[in-house]
């Protein structure tokens, strides 16, 4: 794909739309505990948190990122970058069936938004400095994200080329499109379907981990990236399935924490 | 930022160990079947580490359903 000088618009479009996906959920994280200082704190200490950690990230990206995709073997970094999404889109997966079959609570962005501006206000605001605390806490939070935007479009990007492209294009389409509308709105963006768009991402994260483990390997898939949906379809029908499976042992739900399961 | 990568590594390998291990035996199986099945072993890996994988996430899923059942009835009792 990487010497393929043609610009394929499927193609382009199959990979930008997982790192858009993946990426908005970060932005989404991002966005609510910014809002959360800003509404309570004022809007300057973190606006200027978010900007610093923005900086950060593209210096950790332009040193690290590029020299692993400029320097490791594109089979190796394939092979590496493919096992470690199918592990993480597993996690992602499987915390997402949990919380859909009710044993797991559903991940509340409200709450969230809440708990932070209760913890923020316990701690006061003295107006006669800068105030540090607004800045830390939104730094921290966009850094923190910022760093599974930037592993994101680095695992999406690994083949180089049109992929790199296109998960770039992707991460900043979901950048913009989240914090336009969390300007917009200025309040927690609890409209978003976080699950289901975690559902979606983990069985993306997983079809992309296969597709490029097999190809690292040697295989040539039927139709090269045109297999990718497919293999995505197998991965939420299984977990369509495991939903069903789990509503029917547990019909009540059961509400406990992920590590006790 | 570490604070972060620790709790994805610990909730990687402790919280969903289980998985993570089964997933890189399918990894280590799929790759010798391309490594020792010749242009036919690797045509074919793809579609064995696909299927593996699919098995392994609804036994994962239905081991957790019955743990959680049977805690949610030993506590009822």
């Amino acid at each position: 794909m990487a010497d393929n000088p043609r610009v394929d618009p499927i193609t382009l479009a199959i990979h930008a739309t997982p790192a858009f996906v993946a990426s908005a959920v970060e932005f989404v994280e991002a966005t609510t505990i910014v809002l959360a200082v800003g509404v309570t704190r004022g809007w300057r200490a973190p606006l200027l948190g978010t900007v610093a950690a923005t900086v950060t990230l593209a210096v950790i990206i332009a040193t690290l990122g590029v020299a692993i995709v400029t320097v490791v073997p594109e089979n190796l970094l394939k092979g590496v970058v493919g096992a470690l999404l199918l592990l993480f889109g597993l996690r992602w997966l499987r915390k997402a069936v949990l919380r859909f079959a009710g044993i797991v609570a559903i991940h509340d962005e409200e709450l969230i938004y809440q708990r932070e501006i209760a913890e923020l206000r316990a701690q006061g605001l003295q107006r006669t400095h800068f105030d540090w605390v607004g800045f830390l806490v939104a730094y921290k939070a966009v850094l923190l994200e910022g760093t599974e935007v930037a592993f994101i479009v680095i695992a999406f990007g690994a083949a180089g080329g049109i992929a790199l492209t296109a998960a770039t294009i992707g991460a900043i389409a979901a950048g913009l499109f989240v914090i336009a509308l969390g300007v917009a709105l200025k309040k927690p963006l609890t409209m978003v379907p976080e699950n289901w768009l975690k559902f979606g991402v983990g069985a993306m994260l997983c079809s992309f981990g296969v597709f490029w483990f097999a190809e690292a390997l040697g295989m040539e898939w039927p139709g090269d990236a045109l297999s990718i949906p497919l293999i995505v379809l197998a991965f939420l029908g299984a977990s369509w399935l495991a939903v069903r499976m789990l509503r029917v042992l547990l019909p009540q739900g059961a509400r406990v924490e992920a590590r006790h399961v | 930022m570490f604070r972060g990568i620790w709790s994805t590594l610990v909730g990687l390998l402790i919280e969903d160990g289980q998985l993570a291990i089964g997933a890189l035996i399918a990894l280590a199986i799929t790759w010798a079947i391309a490594y020792t099945g010749g242009e036919q072993g690797r045509d074919l890996s793809g579609w064995v580490l696909l299927a593996i994988v699919l098995a392994l996430v609804v036994a994962n899923l239905y081991r957790a359903g019955v743990t959680v059942r049977a805690r949610a009835s030993s506590a009822r009792r």
